[in-house]
């Protein structure tokens, strides 16, 4: 089943210079993507097109059967709530605890009064909390997230992005930030949720062995253009100095 | 040296003896220069010419010397007890407080507005215009003014202390919240948070401390500007007192006396605010 449809694209901030040019993809549910390309490929632009972050100049995006475009301001956080989005930096409330912040994912499904006077059901207290179960976080659920480590806010912010029950998880280079043990927790983590929830995750990567262990299907970004769309194994040297242009033989690679 | 290299085009300047320059003058430092020679010329001609009026100069320094030593060194009630002064004196943090608190509610709303990250550009602009022009104008002039309508008393002082300090910490405010990490806010709105959302989950969790100290700073100076009020549009309180004691009885122990009374409040709070950052704010930064 096709989860994400994303149709001929483009963004430009100012003219003739277009961030994304024409970008179509298909993304099937429970599919894990990784977006590799170098810095100011427009990676991250991509990914906030897709919960319209930021709004596209032309094309079309279709998520879940509706036409992300034509949404207005209220069904557009209605459906936003079906996309969680995975942060470089965490972007968590430092000065609030663990749960606080993984709540914070549940303000989607609320009014403003409800939100605003955190009126959080039992059930999704207790959904919070076997999330962080699951995701090793339990015993830090009420401290303050500026007494974590790196790994443990990132795994935060999945525990976030989860509540929401979404269908889709953007994530927006979630390790750029993290030594590689923790890393590869978080790499992890991700997988097992896109198997074993069945939930798409689509994420951006600078490591190119890691996109090539973790992913179902590898997109090669180069100046806002696809230049590549396949299989982790049909990676090889040659695709890869396409997408990051000539100087591919410096790159740092085993 | 690699300097050497470029040597036939000296970078730096000389002086006409053949010294290196390390100051040049630009049309910056002329205007300084001109100003300062200027001020120093009035200085000077203002002394040669004032009208002295017949006062002696020592004679002048010598009373007031006596009068300071009075007021300093014999403080003394003559007109209160010191219960009563104590009253007083709570009164005029009464009008500090009263003023400080209903300042702080309504411009934590409004710097919502104003805070350029929160807001749209046209509001925030609107917000900041006014604001700067309310600053503009000292607390004093906000207090007369409202005395037109109010009388005046300690209503137009309340009203006039409270519209200066929104001004003041509006500012305050909206600068705070604009420090916030815009990945925060991006997160909240990314899962479907809506603006009243990210206000009460984000941006008033982060900016807590922050908000609460420039609270307390405006607080002190209100509690000197209550003073100054209580004698300047009979707001009532120490500094009506103060008014009485200089330019009615003219007392100057009592003079002296409510000065030491007004200067150990002050302190007191000064103390209070260092221990109420030190608990707030230690540990976490004050980004």
């Amino acid at each position: 089943m096709v989860l994400l449809q994303v149709d001929h694209i483009s963004k430009h901030y100012e003219k003739d210079k277009p961030v994304l040019s024409d970008i179509s993809l298909h993304v099937q549910q429970g599919e894990f993507i990784s977006i590799i390309g170098p810095s100011g490929a427009g990676k991250s632009t991509f990914l906030r097109c897709i919960n319209r972050m930021i709004d596209i100049s032309s094309g079309e995006i279709h998520f879940d059967g509706t036409n992300m475009m034509a949404l207005n301001k209220r069904n557009l956080r209605k459906n936003r709530t079906k996309i969680g989005m995975i942060f470089q930096h965490y972007n968590l409330v430092s000065r609030l605890t663990v749960i606080e912040n993984v709540l914070h994912g549940r303000l989607g499904y609320k009014s403003t009064f409800q939100g605003v006077l955190s009126l959080f059901k039992e059930e999704e207290k207790r959904e919070a909390f076997h999330l962080l179960e699951k995701l090793g976080m339990a015993e830090h659920a009420y401290k303050r997230c500026d007494q974590l480590s790196g790994g443990q806010k990132q795994r935060v912010g999945i525990a976030r992005a989860l509540i929401q029950s979404p269908k889709l998880l953007l994530c927006d280079e979630p390790i750029a930030s993290l030594d590689p043990s923790s890393s590869k927790i978080i790499m992890d983590h991700l997988k097992e949720i896109s198997t074993e929830m069945n939930i798409t995750c689509i994420v951006n990567l600078h490591q190119v062995d890691v996109a090539k262990k973790y992913s179902d299907r590898i997109i090669g970004l180069n100046a806002g253009e696809i230049v590549y769309n396949g299989a982790p194994k049909d990676l090889l040297e040659r695709e890869i100095r396409e997408i990051y242009g000539a100087n591919a033989a410096h790159l740092m690679m085993k | 040296m690699t300097i050497a290299k470029d040597h036939h085009v000296p970078r730096f300047k000389q002086t006409n003896a053949g010294k290196i320059k390390i100051k040049t003058w630009g049309k910056r430092q002329v205007v300084m220069f001109t100003t300062f020679l200027a001020l120093f010329l009035l200085t000077v001609y203002g002394f040669l010419t004032f009208d002295y009026k017949g006062i002696s100069f020592v004679q002048a320094v010598t009373d007031t010397i006596y009068n300071v030593k009075v007021m300093f060194f014999q403080p003394a009630m003559s007109h209160f007890t010191f219960g009563e002064a104590l009253g007083q004196v709570g009164v005029t943090i009464g009008l500090g407080i009263l003023s400080t608190i209903i300042g702080a509610i309504i411009s934590l709303f409004l710097a919502l507005f104003a805070a350029k990250n929160l807001s749209s550009k046209t509001v925030s602009s609107a917000i900041i215009i006014v604001i700067t022009f309310i600053r503009a104008v000292p607390t004093v002039l906000w207090v007369l003014i409202f005395a037109i309508a109010a009388g005046l008393g300690s209503e137009a002082v309340i009203i006039g202390m409270t519209f200066h300090s929104i001004a003041f910490l509006v500012k305050a405010y909206s600068e705070a919240f604009e420090e916030i990490d815009e990945g925060v806010l991006e997160a909240l709105r990314a899962g479907g948070a809506n603006w009243w959302h990210i206000v009460t989950h984000a941006v008033i969790p982060s900016t807590t401390s922050s908000l609460l100290s420039w609270t307390f700073l405006r607080f002190e100076t209100n509690f000197t500007v209550a003073v100054a009020m209580g004698a300047a549009a009979g707001a009532g309180g120490i500094g009506f007192e103060l008014l009485m004691a200089s330019n009615f009885y003219f007392d100057l122990r009592e003079v002296g006396f409510i000065t030491y009374l007004i200067l150990i409040v002050a302190i007191a709070f000064e103390l209070l605010s260092t221990q109420l950052k030190k608990r707030f704010l230690s540990g976490t930064s004050m980004s």
